[in-house]
């Protein structure tokens, strides 16, 4: 008891000298630049433009010679010569169709793998081995032999982009219908629903969030195979076939090739704004007409 | 007019009864023991290692049966023989190594790059723009397309591999992690901050562990990225680096017409593909978020 201090009882005071209370609008206007740079889209737009400057400017206050890193301004130049008198749109429309046959196809049999493994234990068991094994495996590690077996030609890229397809897309889609609540499938048994209607109907958009990102994960695979594929095999397979000019990876070789180095850079340009498209477009509108408007991810 | 009265349905009451022809209700146990070969089958790595059997014995008889050119589709056993030769006698080995330090330098640069821009991006709001539309921007250009002028700035080399592996790391780690941070809990953040936890420190002890499910899936798709983004690299570009990697062992072996040889680079894929993502991952993640409770 004798270890505890002692209490000290402050005397009572009466604070005298506080102002009156300043009670009022404590909000500010904000000012034109404050509101300006708190729109998202300015800040982003304007860090945009100012990468851009800085890039003009370094190249030309440098003097760095332009086969190293050609001025923007160049490089903008160079994109629309390319898009009018160089066909670089057909070039694009060539990957593109390329990439939508392979794409089309790899959902095809991923839809068979995933309906096998879903429906029999041993298809489910054939499916993970398959997944454990190939989806390691990156796609352009295939495109030696593809070229072997199919020849030089679209034949070979398509193959090699459905192997950068199906695993992922048949990966996820599986562990998507597998997690579907025992609840949900009750429900839909309740309503009568069998077969073809009780997948098409319950499975299908409860597995939804995951299938998505399969095809998103299918997609950035696809498109990095396709690009690397038409970057080193383009040329011998534009060669052949008979579409006259490659695709956008060729584009991007070829005129690495020849030193174009600013058509180059529209190449990567071309590659960037289409890979924007697919997936801020593309993608992002599919999620907010199915997952969000079903209220199964935010933002 | 009617009274609802009228519609309803008139009660009908049965007669109580009692069913007597029921028989001795049956207990007992109704198990049924299961077989040895049920037993077998039932367990998972039995069944996959049929299946696994299955298709290599398949692909062995096709190749045998038919007798399939072997310059077109070699027998399993002959490239199983083709790798097992040159990974003792040959110079597979170096070139696996060769692959996997460029992959594991390009990897942790890239991932320090990734740090250094996200701690950024949680210090700053300019950071985090910087962060966002940079991600935006680079994220879907495959790093592979950066190598021609990789090999312009950094010359045929190891240093132009590892710029392009960095590209592919970078922007989906970066992207993840930040949009990671960014899903932290509020209450979480109050917490660390109750705890005086500040700069460096609130983001090591709080954020980081917060948002690893979503850092672990960025560093899975980082490596995914870059293993294929160093394959496709040597695929084509490998051999300038003195001895050449993985890739370049499959692209000079489909040179060669030694199509057992193509196979033989492919298990070797496969195989450290599979140590990745199944030992090295699956331990980071069950010694992380599946012991935080985060994950099951």
């Amino acid at each position: 008891m004798n270890t505890l201090p002692q209490t000290v009882i402050r005397p009572e005071f009466e604070a005298s000298d506080l102002d009156a209370a300043n009670h009022g609008d404590v909000a500010r206007r904000l000012t034109a630049y404050e509101r300006l740079s708190n729109m998202d889209s300015v800040r982003k737009f304007s860090i945009l433009i100012l990468f851009i400057a800085a890039w003009e400017i370094y190249t030309r206050a440098s003097g760095v010679s332009h086969f190293l890193l050609p001025k923007f301004s160049d490089t903008a130049v160079a994109l629309f010569q390319a898009i009018w008198s160089e066909q670089l749109l057909i070039m694009v429309w060539n990957s593109i169709t390329i990439l939508v046959t392979g794409y089309a196809i790899g959902l095809a049999i991923a839809a068979v793998l995933t309906t096998a493994a879903i429906t029999t234990r041993f298809g489910s068991d054939l499916l993970s081995t398959l997944t454990a094994m190939l989806n390691p495996l990156p796609a352009i590690a295939l495109l030696p032999l593809a070229l072997l077996w199919f020849g030089l030609g679209s034949e070979s890229i398509v193959f090699t982009l459905l192997h950068s397809v199906i695993w992922p897309v048949a990966l996820n889609a599986h562990t998507g219908f597998m997690s579907v609540s025992e609840t949900q499938r009750m429900v839909g048994r309740n309503y009568g629903l069998r077969g073809m209607t009780y997948v098409v109907k319950l499975l299908i958009p409860a597995a939804f969030p995951s299938i998505l990102m399969g095809l998103k994960i299918g997609w950035a695979f696809a498109w990095r195979t396709l690009i690397a594929a038409e970057l080193v095999f383009g040329g011998s397979i534009s060669d052949t076939a008979e579409t006259q000019s490659g695709g956008l990876g060729w584009f991007v070789f070829s005129n690495q090739m020849d030193m174009q180095i600013p058509h180059v850079f529209a190449g990567l340009f071309t590659v960037i704004l289409v890979g924007i498209f697919v997936e801020n477009v593309i993608f992002t509108n599919i999620e907010i007409k199915t997952v969000r408007r079903w209220g199964m991810q935010t933002s | 007019m009617s009274t609802p009265m009228d519609t309803l349905p008139q009660l009908v009451i049965r007669p109580e009864f009692e069913n007597t022809d029921i028989k001795d209700a049956h207990t007992g146990n109704i198990a049924v023991e299961l077989s040895i070969v049920e037993k077998i089958w039932n367990i998972n790595g039995i069944r996959k290692a049929v299946i696994l059997l299955g298709l290599v014995i398949t692909w062995q008889i096709y190749t045998v049966a038919l007798d399939v050119e072997p310059l077109m589709f070699p027998s399993f056993l002959f490239s199983l023989e083709r790798l097992l030769v040159d990974l003792f006698t040959g110079d597979l080995i170096f070139k696996i190594w060769f692959s996997v330090k460029v992959l594991l330098i390009g990897y942790s640069a890239g991932m320090a790059i990734a740090a250094v821009l996200v701690l950024w991006a949680t210090a700053s709001r300019l950071g985090s723009d910087f962060i966002a539309t940079a991600t935006a921007m680079f994220n879907p250009l495959p790093a592979i397309a950066m190598l021609p002028l990789a090999m312009l700035w950094f010359g045929l080399g190891t240093a132009s591999l590892v710029f392009v592996l960095i590209h592919s790391v970078l922007w989906a780690v970066a992207l993840n992690t930040h949009s990671g941070f960014k899903n932290v809990t509020e209450t979480l953040k109050m917490i660390g901050e109750n705890y005086g936890l500040r700069g460096v420190p609130f983001v090591c002890k709080v954020l980081v562990p917060a948002a690893f499910p979503s850092i672990l899936s960025g560093m899975k798709v980082g490596w995914a990225f870059a293993w294929r983004t160093l394959i496709g690299a040597e695929l084509v570009f490998g051999a300038s680096s003195g001895s050449g990697g993985l890739g370049w062992y499959i692209f000079e072996s489909s040179q060669n017409i030694e199509t057992e040889g193509v196979f033989a680079g492919l298990f070797m894929v496969i195989l450290i593909g599979i140590v990745v993502e199944n030992v090295v991952f699956r331990n980071v993640e069950l010694r992380t978020v599946n012991r935080w409770g985060m994950q099951r």
